[in-house]
């Protein structure tokens, strides 16, 4: 779903972030996640996904650099999913993570098909 | 209702569109960490997907804070700055400054065409548009 041009060019333009373009993040499917988050979630103002759409993006650059930190150590060029468990066990404000990330790791196998170091 | 667990005997495409409805769409998440990552870097798709999920949890765990916040003061409505808050206060105070000029820019863009005031507990009503968006209010 595309947004309006001018929000883009407001929002996004010098000041507040360098990055160009639109949200990155679907408001729509934001504003969903946020009411099943809790039954005391009732009404939503316009302003609060848009602030999410910015909010995740930070929490994702983070949260992707420093699990890119783990790769690097291991010598890998593939960031896997053990690289964002580390990350999350090494990063205090992520402990909120880490009952998700053990739960991911006891359900799956991660791909060993990929760029592994041996 | 199933008389038996509900455990994979609903048809694997409503587990599916169940699963998308509580995530960000992969593609996005995967080109926001792509932005942050060297050109020769690879993801692993259980990579991408472990931060769908973190995604979602992040969204959950500061609208919990924020919607306590709102109970406690007696407001219908999560806002903006109910969610800059709970950021500050769950650990991510890196975030909120950027936010809140963020959000301070787009007040005062929205602010400038429309000069209604606030009123947190109406209906909003979508214009032309779906994805317009009202500062006064869009209640869900």
């Amino acid at each position: 779903m595309r947004q309006a041009g001018t929000y883009s060019r407001i929002l996004s333009g010098g000041g507040v972030s360098g990055r160009t373009g639109p949200h990155l993040l679907p408001l729509a499917r934001i504003k969903k996640i946020m009411k099943k988050s809790s039954v005391d979630v009732k009404m939503i103002s316009g302003e609060a996904p848009l602030v999410f759409s910015k909010a995740c993006e930070l929490f994702i650059e983070e949260l992707t650099k420093r699990s890119w930190d783990m790769t690097i150590q291991g010598k890998r060029k593939t960031l896997h999913k053990e690289d964002v468990a580390s990350a999350v066990a090494t990063t205090d404000v992520f402990d909120f993570l880490i009952e998700l990330v053990h739960r991911n790791a006891a359900d799956h196998v991660d791909d060993v098909s990929e760029d592994h170091a041996p | 209702m199933d008389d038996s667990t509900n455990n994979k005997i609903t048809t694997g495409d409503d587990e599916t569109a169940n699963q998308q409805e509580r995530l960000l769409p992969i593609a996005n998440v995967s080109r926001i960490m792509k932005q942050i990552l060297p050109q020769n870097a690879k993801i692993s798709k259980e990579a991408k997907e472990t931060m769908q999920e973190c995604a979602s949890e992040f969204i959950s765990f500061v609208t919990g804070e924020a919607s306590e916040k709102c109970k406690k003061e007696r407001r219908k409505t999560v806002n903006g700055d109910d969610v800059c808050w709970a950021m500050g206060t769950l650990g991510f105070d890196d975030y909120a400054p950027p936010l809140k000029r963020y959000l301070d820019r787009y007040r005062e863009v929205e602010g400038d065409r429309s000069a209604t005031p606030q009123r947190n507990e109406e209906e909003g009503r979508p214009s032309s548009s779906s994805t317009q968006f009202d500062p006064n209010l869009k209640p869900f």
